[in-house]
């Protein structure tokens, strides 16, 4: 089942006189319970393409749909309470608040959905410990790691067991034992919950953990790998020459 | 690039931030000129009446430097803490801090230099409309002519040259102080740990709220007569400083130690106004406490100030009218004359004579001062009083054995007690009179001028013969007999007034007219209103402003908070909702607080000032807060702006 769709989407930044030209004419299906992968150079319109797919910033031309609902036509609202509900964020900034703590932070999603605050309190426990944060809990982002922003981050888009996570860089900050770990939680989330995650990524060997993964070049797709039956470091291989081929930056983490 | 290449580039592109700054200079220049204009202005000679006004303006203009440098120094900090990145980023590529604070100068000089001109251009429009204003709460008919006045010239240059210096000054300590990382986390530093709330928090709080209750007690207690001259002055100053360290340790403790609470019980688990109220407050807590103080005491100062300026002003006819019962009031033996002169004029009148009998009286039972040990050189067991018949008095019918008291001061009410019952014994040559205090009536009978503010017996007439007879010839009084004039028509007054003047008669002591003195007050307070008022409305406008400067800061501080939230998927109405939550504390509680404090120190004193203190403080109250109200508005507007922009 397609439960993400982008047709013909075209975004372009700047005004009339200076005018450039991010996405032209992309189109993509994401399946539910699908772990999809962008990659492509640095500047080549993923940050771009997740953003319109998440509904944080509108396309040019084109339509986006999510369970079928064209979200070219929600009003804000509508859309702001589909992106509370539904949908997960790991961005590539962290995107944390200054003015909360850790805990604090990670929790944010769940006040929305009016969980009962012991059973917050659990699935707190729940996720910080995969992601190795629990002893962070009552800092202020200021004071912490830029690994460990990027755990919190995670954490949050986890928290509320959202149907779709949408991953900028996750892995970005972080060595290589945090990386694994948190890809494997991801990896998790998309097998137990059959929750769909889309991830831009430079890394291959984070890319290696998806289904599928999706070459941007120019603004279209360039071309796209599926993992199918093979095993992950099959998988990785055939990444790194499609990398090469792309002769754009090699991988570069 | 040379360095004053880079200033002017700097200016250029930091427009934005340098707006508010410029404003801030351009309003305390042109409020401090247009104040200085009317200060040196000749026609204000005629309005001031003399040494009092002048002294109101001298302390006036005093405090008004005062307001302008707290503001200008507020604002120069959050202009320097904005562009705390750039500094750093100069630094960082190897400009040394001299040379920061080189440029910092210059550019402070730049602005100086050009709000100076401009804010002296708009005081000097303004101090037109403030003199028409003057004038019309004055009652004089002049036209507001004004000329440009060297003397006030000189002196906004040099106030504002001191207060550039001061600002040189500080922000040579801020770039001492701070390192180049600091210099890049200053809008990012948490200034209050979560975890460091003690119990010491809880007791600084508590012994806050100890302190206000303090001053208030001492407040209530000033005009007791419990302190005497020295001591008058130190309690003053211990009720301003018990009540103004409470209230910041009230902010820093309790605020801090409430929210703290809420905060932990919460466990992490907020919703989207907590996040933008609580956790946004308590993220600046350190300055917030020290601000939220500042402004309290601003407002409750002010309003207070307003609210006993506009008592006088409001009881000035009440004043009069209880001092001077009759339209004209003649204490010598030229009551005779005035009625004839006033009939030779056609001007129809009635007139009272009352002869002034002073008797010795004992009052103990009836009045005790408030205090226990009152003043020793007055006793209430020993002293004297006028007395006269009921026949002058139409709505008191007194019987033989009885007593009644006349001509009740708001000044004396406060000082002395009044019992319910008790007997009241005169003392004459050969007779003792014992009569029965019935109660004390709203009348006056007599001027305060004969009575020295002190109650009137009304006795019955046939009492009043025999004391007459009896009484002792050593207690004269200054005061024989007492003529009331009234006049029956309105519109003679002004004549009778002339008569009275061209007759010569105001010129006795102890002779007044009642329009003559309704003017002369007018004037006096009506100046001294007009300063109070200009400066409480600049407390008023400086501390919106500052309160709104801080809150314009926090939300350029929080975009990137807003632009989060609504990534998430929070709406634009969901963060209103949150902003406006923190506006009703930021706005509303140093307002609460401070209502709450200037109404204790109106309380504590009021009846110096006049006759009724509820409804002039009430009419002051609502329009502070009405006013007040527009800086939260505008705030929120402001965060409105900053959310929609946000994504
Ligand atoms: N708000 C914006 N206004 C104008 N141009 C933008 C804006 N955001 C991005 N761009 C431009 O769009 C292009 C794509 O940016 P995007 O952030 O999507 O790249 P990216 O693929 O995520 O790169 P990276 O791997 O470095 O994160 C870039 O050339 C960038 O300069
Ligand atoms: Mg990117």
């Amino acid at each position: 089942m397609v439960i993400l769709q982008a047709t013909k989407i075209y975004k372009t930044y700047g005004n009339k006189l200076n005018k450039t030209e991010v996405l032209s004419a992309l189109d993509l299906e994401v399946n539910k319970g699908e772990f999809v992968s962008i990659m492509g150079a640095s500047g080549s319109g993923k940050t771009t393409l997740l953003n319109v797919l998440s509904s944080i910033d509108r396309v040019s031309q084109g339509t986006i749909s999510i369970e079928g609902q064209n979200i070219n036509a929600m009003k804000e609202k509508q859309m702001a309470e589909f992106r509370k509900r539904h949908l997960g964020f790991i961005f590539q900034d962290y995107n944390l608040l200054d003015t909360l703590t850790v805990k604090e932070n990670i929790l944010l999603p769940l006040s929305v959905q009016k969980v009962a605050k012991k059973r917050a309190n659990e699935m707190f426990h729940a996720v910080s410990e995969d992601l190795g944060i629990a002893d962070i809990a009552d800092k202020y982002p200021n004071e912490i790691s830029g690994g460990q922003k990027q755990r919190t981050s995670a954490a949050r888009a986890f928290i509320h067991d959202p149907s779709i996570i949408f991953a900028d860089e996750p892995t970005g900050a972080l060595d290589s034992k945090a990386a694994s770990d948190l890809l494997n939680k991801l990896s998790d989330l998309n097998t137990k919950r059959n929750a769909s995650i889309v991830m831009v990524t430079h890394d291959p060997l984070a890319a290696s953990f998806s289904e599928r993964v999706v070459f941007i070049k120019d603004g279209q797709i360039y071309t796209q790998l599926y993992k199918g039956e093979q095993t992950r470091t099959e998988f990785f291989n055939d990444i790194i020459k499609t990398q090469g081929v792309l002769g754009g930056v090699q991988h570069d983490s | 690039m040379t360095v004053n290449r880079l200033i002017f580039r700097n200016i250029k592109k930091n427009f934005k931030h340098y707006y508010v700054y410029i404003f801030a200079l351009v309003f305390s220049v042109a409020l401090y000129f247009s104040f200085m204009t009317l200060q040196f202005d000749p026609a204000l000679d005629d309005t001031t009446g003399g040494v009092k006004g002048a002294a109101a303006i001298k302390t006036g203009s005093v405090l008004l430097i005062f307001i302008v440098s707290v503001f200008l120094v507020y604002a120069n900090n959050l202009f320097i803490k904005r562009r705390s990145k750039e500094i750093g980023l100069f630094q960082l590529i190897g400009m040394t801090k001299g040379t920061v604070f080189h440029i910092l100068s210059v550019e402070n000089l730049v602005l100086y230099v050009g709000s100076l001109i401009v804010g002296i251009f708009l005081g000097f429009s303004m101090s037109r409309l403030l003199m028409m204003i003057l004038f019309k709460v004055t009652g004089i008919q002049d036209v507001a002519t004004l000329r440009f006045s060297s003397e006030a010239f000189v002196q906004t240059l040099v106030v504002f040259a001191a207060i550039y210096i001061l600002i040189l000054l500080m922000n040579a300590v801020f770039i001492r102080r701070q390192s180049i990382l600091s210099l890049f986390r200053v809008a990012t530093v948490t200034q209050q740990r979560l975890k460091k709330m003690t119990a010491l928090q809880a007791i600084l709080g508590v012994f806050g709220i100890g302190l206000i209750l303090f001053g208030y007690y001492l407040s209530s207690q000033l005009f007791s007569g419990m302190f005497l001259g020295n001591q008058f002055f130190v309690v003053m100053i211990a009720i301003l400083a018990s009540v103004i360290i409470g209230t910041y340790l009230f902010y820093k403790g309790s605020v801090s130690f409430i929210f703290n609470i809420i905060r932990k019980r919460k466990n992490g688990y907020l919703n989207v106004n907590d996040v933008l109220s609580l956790s946004s407050i308590m993220f600046r807590m350190k300055s917030n406490s020290l601000l939220l103080m500042i402004i309290t005491t601003l407002s409750a100062l002010s309003i207070a100030l307003l609210s006993l300026s506009y008592i006088s002003y409001y009881s000035v006819e009440k004043m009069v009218e209880k001092n001077i019962p009759a339209d004209f009031s003649i204490l010598t033996e030229h009551g005779a004359e005035f009625v004839q002169a006033l009939e030779k004029e056609g001007i129809a009148n009635s007139y009272e004579t009352i002869d002034l009998l002073n008797f010795q009286v004992d009052l103990s039972e009836v009045l005790s001062m408030s205090a226990e040990e009152g003043n020793s050189l007055f006793s209430f067991a020993d002293t004297t009083m006028l007395v006269i018949s009921d026949q002058v008095v139409e709505q008191l019918d007194v019987a033989e054995t009885e007593v009644y008291l006349a001509n009740q001061s708001d000044f004396l009410n406060n000082l002395m007690h009044i019992q319910e019952q008790g007997m009241i014994v005169f003392t004459g040559e050969e007779y003792v009179y014992k009569l029965a205090y019935k109660g004390m009536e709203d009348l006056t009978v007599l001027p305060a001028r004969a009575t020295g503010a002190f109650p009137v017996a009304i006795v019955d007439q046939s009492i009043y013969q025999q004391m007459l007879a009896d009484k002792d010839v050593e207690l004269s009084t200054e005061f024989s007999q007492y003529t009331g004039v009234t006049i029956t028509n309105r519109e003679d007054i002004e004549r009778a007034d002339t008569i009275f003047h061209a007759l010569d008669i105001d010129i006795w002591a102890g002779n007044e007219s009642k329009y003559e003195e309704k003017m002369i007050q007018k004037q006096g307070i009506g100046v001294i209103m007009f300063i109070v008022g200009f400066l409480g409305l600049a407390f008023l406008i400086t501390s919106g402003c500052i309160l709104y400067f801080k809150q314009m800061d926090e939300s350029e501080d929080e975009k990137a908070n807003y632009t989060i939230l609504r990534k998430l998927g929070y709406t634009q109405t969901d963060l209103l909702k949150g902003v406006q939550h923190k506006q009703l504390f930021n706005f509303g509680i140093p307002l609460v607080v401070g209502l709450c404090h200037s109404y204790f120190a109106v309380k504590s004193g009021w009846f110096l000032f006049g006759t009724e203190m509820l409804t002039p403080m009430l009419i002051v109250m609502a329009i502070y807060t009405a006013l007040y109200s527009i800086f939260g508005m505008l705030s929120v507007l402001n965060y409105k702006r900053v959310i929609k922009e946000a994504l």
